[in-house]
């Protein structure tokens, strides 16, 4: 019933205190902010955090009225999350009395996708320019940037962004092709 | 129909996926990171697109950590690969010399650093070849520091650990260019000939 609501539909029954209808706003909005955990935190772990968290902080937030207009919600969830990273940068102190409050309606996440698949993307490597793989490798070994994987490599930083952007082409096209 | 053909149909202003590769490896400005976020927290199809980027990105990483490629790399990279605990073998070659070696299980990561002076070389290739000359494999137009006084090269650790014992041989081949200014018919001082 509440998966195929509009968000819009959705909002008014956790407005009236519905409990499915909450489960199924953390299933819509569970996935991308644990995109965002991971891209500002990298760590699964504290990911699921800000999950929970900024969950937790919306429901409160919809239970209350406060994002009955469309427009104020995704930059709500948004803006939680980044005052939330913020925070948890500066402490690691948990949420527990709205875990404690909300906690039932809590659900797990959807798990890391699935890895693609490792010796054809090897081979889709090796068909790249060698200077695209030295960029890619050091790129993605560690997150190198721009600056130092060409100081190391003898090329400037601008050419090194241009190098990795073409050679992710490549190996997207590569992998789509061999799929 | 493609995934990026299926995504324009159905995402206005569809992020690039050059902006979403750079934004998951933190390498956009904070203005363009937080326009993206914002777009990202609105729209399906580019958060769809998203975790297609970082499925490739995670790929990757795993890939650059296995030491299965061959790759040239720099030697920031390599020492920290070792202050961050991977096992790197290395070897230092000096043109015309005969190095033994080899690589154990707990090795990550085997390097090979080849002495050279490349001031002026426009072009490098790396060529492999067995004792008997045949080239069994060519690194063409390699990225080098032409004031590094050598060559690093990652050679794959997952190639290494499961091959024969055997003899290859390394060679750099330096592609210099010679504009040559003919001769001026009846001067008998001074020549044309520079070296670029």
């Amino acid at each position: 019933m509440f998966a195929e609501m509009s968000d819009a539909a959705l909002v008014q029954c956790v407005a009236k205190g519905q409990h499915e209808a909450e489960a199924e706003v953390c299933r819509r909005l569970g996935p991308r902010i644990r995109l965002y955990g991971l891209r500002h935190l990298h760590s699964a772990s504290a990911a699921d955090d800000l999950v929970q968290h900024v969950l937790l902080k919306t429901l409160e937030a919809l239970r209350a009225g406060r994002l009955r207009e469309a427009v104020k919600r995704a930059p709500f969830v948004l803006g939680t999350c980044r005052m939330t990273v913020l925070e948890l940068r500066s402490s690691q102190q948990r949420q527990e009395h709205l875990l404690e409050e909300f906690g039932g309606v809590l659900m797990p996440v959807q798990a890391d996708p699935t890895p693609l698949d490792g010796e054809r993307l090897a081979r889709c490597v090796g068909a790249l320019r060698e200077r695209e793989r030295s960029v890619v490798v050091m790129t993605y070994y560690d997150e190198t940037s721009a600056i130092e994987t060409g100081r190391s490599l003898g090329i400037s930083e601008a050419n090194v962004r241009v190098i990795r952007h073409r050679a992710l082409k490549q190996l997207r096209a590569c992998m789509e092709a061999t799929a | 129909m493609t995934r990026e053909d299926e995504t324009s149909a159905t995402c206005g202003r569809p992020i690039d996926p050059a902006v979403l590769a750079d934004y998951w490896l933190a390498l956009l400005p904070a203005a363009e990171e937080e326009a993206v976020e914002a777009h990202l927290f609105e729209c399906d199809a580019c958060d769809d697109r998203l975790r297609g980027i970082i499925e490739m990105a995670e790929a990757l990483r795993a890939l650059a950590h296995s030491g299965a490629l061959r790759v040239v790399l720099g030697e920031d990279f390599i020492r920290h690969a070792e202050e961050t605990g991977r096992r790197v073998r290395q070897y230092d070659f000096v043109p015309g010399q005969t190095v033994p070696c080899t690589i154990s299980a707990d090795d990550d990561l085997l390097v090979a650093r080849l002495a050279v002076d490349l001031s002026g070389a426009e072009r490098v290739d790396l060529s492999f070849r067995d004792p008997q000359g045949v080239e069994r494999g060519r690194m063409n137009d390699i990225p080098v520091r032409t004031d590094a006084g050598h060559v690093t090269f990652q050679e794959s650790a997952t190639f290494a650990k499961a091959a024969p014992s055997s003899s290859m041989v390394a060679r750099l081949l330096g592609e210099y260019f010679f504009q040559h200014t003919r001769t001026i018919p009846g001067r008998l001082v001074g020549t044309g000939d520079r070296m670029h």
